[in-house]
Parts: C-alpha cells; structure tokens; sequence
C-alpha cells in the first residue's frame, strides 16, 4: 500500500489530521459575542443608573436579564459543538468571574458600603482583568492578554481622580477591553468560517 | 534498507482520517456537527462512522437532549491509539521518502 502513495499524499494528510484537531479546539472559541453583549450590558447599566428611573435597580436588573440572555444563547449553541476540556475550563473561569463579581457587588450593596464609585471601579476592572488573562493564557491569545493590561490599567486608574473621572475610565475599559475585543473575536471566528473547507470520503 | 510501514486502512479513508482527527480534539461530538465540519452528505458520513465504530475506532451514543434524538461519538483508547501509530507511520514514510 505504501508504494502507491505519493509524498505529497502523505504530507496533505498529515496537514488534514493537525487542521482537524485544530478544528476542534478552535470550535470552543467561538465566545467572542459573549464580549460584545457584556459590554453593552455594562454601558446599559451605567446610563439607567445616571439617567434611568429608579436607578437602585439599574446593575441588577441589566446584569440578571443578561445573565438570562446569555445562558439562553449558549443553550443553543451548544446543541452544535462539542464538548471539549479546554471548552469546560474557559467557561468555569467565566462563571467563576460571574458569581464572584454578584456576590461581592450583591453584599457591598447590601450592606450600604458600595457608596465609592473608585472601589466598583477597581473592583470590577481588576477582576475583568484577572479572568481574561487566565483565559488568554490559557487559548495563548496575545489580544487578549492585551485587554487584560487594559482592565489592570483601569483598575489602577480608577481609584484616582473624581467620581466621574473614574466613571469615564470605566466606560472606557467597557468599550475597548469587552465590545473592540469582542468585535475583533468575532471578525476572527467570521474569517476562519470562511476559510475551512469540506472532506470527503 | 528498513522495512517501511503499513498505513491503517481503516483510517487511511480521507473522511475517516477526518472524522478521528476531529474526535481527537474534543470529548465527544455530534452526528450535525461532524457533518459540518467535514462537509459531507449523511449517508456517507454515517457509512464512514460505522467504518470505524466496527474497528473499535469511535463509540457511538444515542440519546435525548430537550425530547430531540440525538447521536454523539467519541474516540476510544483503542481510536486514539491506531490514530497516533498512523500519524507515526505516515512521518516515518515521509522520512524515508526524503531520505532516499
């Protein structure tokens, strides 16, 4: 049998067993709307409570209605991929980030001690930027190890300055770190879609 | 001269070597999304999936998932193995035809 194959025959399928399994790991990636959604989540939450009625209500309302749109959307695309190691690990460091960041914000609330905007800012950006980096370490993706700097820069930034000051610093890390990154994820994901071909027996 | 390998059949098939390659990445898949990956039509996919589920190669789980049929495989230790010896096999090939 192996005098009738070619080297080139060999070597295109050693190519199609690394494309494959790469296939599959790459199919756990495809989480970048997630970004996107949070991130306009978060921007929601910051013009309900600054202008919105009733702004007591503005981060829990927005965070549970997207927590809920997330696990809805996530149903759905699991029912098309794989379950993969890699796959459950990326999503325990992000429910792990969820339920950290509800719990401590949740008592912080309710024990009246969340009255420093510098402290929610710090806070949250110095998490964000603890999962996205374990993450990025983990997929080995350089941008974003880069939005990770960003949340820690922000966490840095926003305990000093005025209120506001540290506001603007949020907004910021929001709209570069969580919706540019998430767009950026899902051009990428776009152009591997368009770039995988077809097998056949 | 050393003797050069024999390459697996069962896995030497483009689609089969495919769909291995494909369990090997992850835990377990589904029939649709193996049909997505490697573009194929079902009743090829599903004669080249009993291909290997006969070699010992790939286990094959039917079940329900929110009262919709649903039929998953995944690589065996056995899969795994033959995949990892072909891979060997196909550099030693390459090896050889570079050497010569």
């Amino acid at each position: 049998m192996a005098e009738r194959i070619t080297d080139t025959e060999l070597a295109e399928r050693l190519g199609l067993i690394e494309s494959m399994i790469a296939e599959g790991r790459r199919t756990t990636e495809h989480w970048s709307w997630t970004f996107v959604l949070w991130g306009v989540a978060y921007l929601v939450a910051i013009a309900w409570s600054a202008w919105g009625p009733s702004p007591v209500f503005a981060w829990p309302v927005t965070m549970v209605a997207a927590s809920i749109a997330t696990a809805l959307l996530m149903s759905r695309d699991r029912e098309k991929t794989p379950e993969t190691t890699l796959g459950r690990a990326l999503g325990s460091i992000w429910i792990a980030l969820a339920v950290t960041m509800f719990v401590v914000f949740a008592a912080l609330g309710f024990s009246g001690r969340i009255g420093d905007v510098h402290v929610f800012v710090s806070i949250a950006c110095g998490l964000l930027g603890l999962a996205n980096a374990a993450s990025s370490m983990m997929l080995r993706w350089k941008v974003q190890f880069a939005a990770a700097v960003g949340w820690w820069t922000a966490s840095v930034l926003g305990c000093f300055g005025s209120a506001n000051q540290s506001l603007v610093v949020f907004v910021a890390a929001v709209f570069l770190c969580q919706i540019v990154f998430g767009i950026y994820g899902m051009m990428c994901e776009a152009r591997e879609r368009k770039q995988r071909g077809t097998v056949h027996a | 001269m050393p003797e050069l390998p024999e390459l697996n059949p069962v896995i030497h098939g483009k689609l089969r070597l495919a769909l291995l390659s494909l369990l090997a990445g992850v835990e377990e898949a589904e029939f649709t999304w193996l049909r997505g990956k490697t573009g194929s039509t079902d009743g090829n996919l599903g004669a080249q999936l009993l291909k290997l589920e006969e070699a010992g190669y790939v286990a094959m789980e039917k079940r329900f998932v929110m009262r919709k049929p649903q039929t998953v495989y995944r690589i065996t230790e056995v899969g795994r193995q033959a995949l990892t010896e072909y891979v060997q096999a196909l550099k030693q090939l390459l090896g050889a035809a570079i050497e010569s």
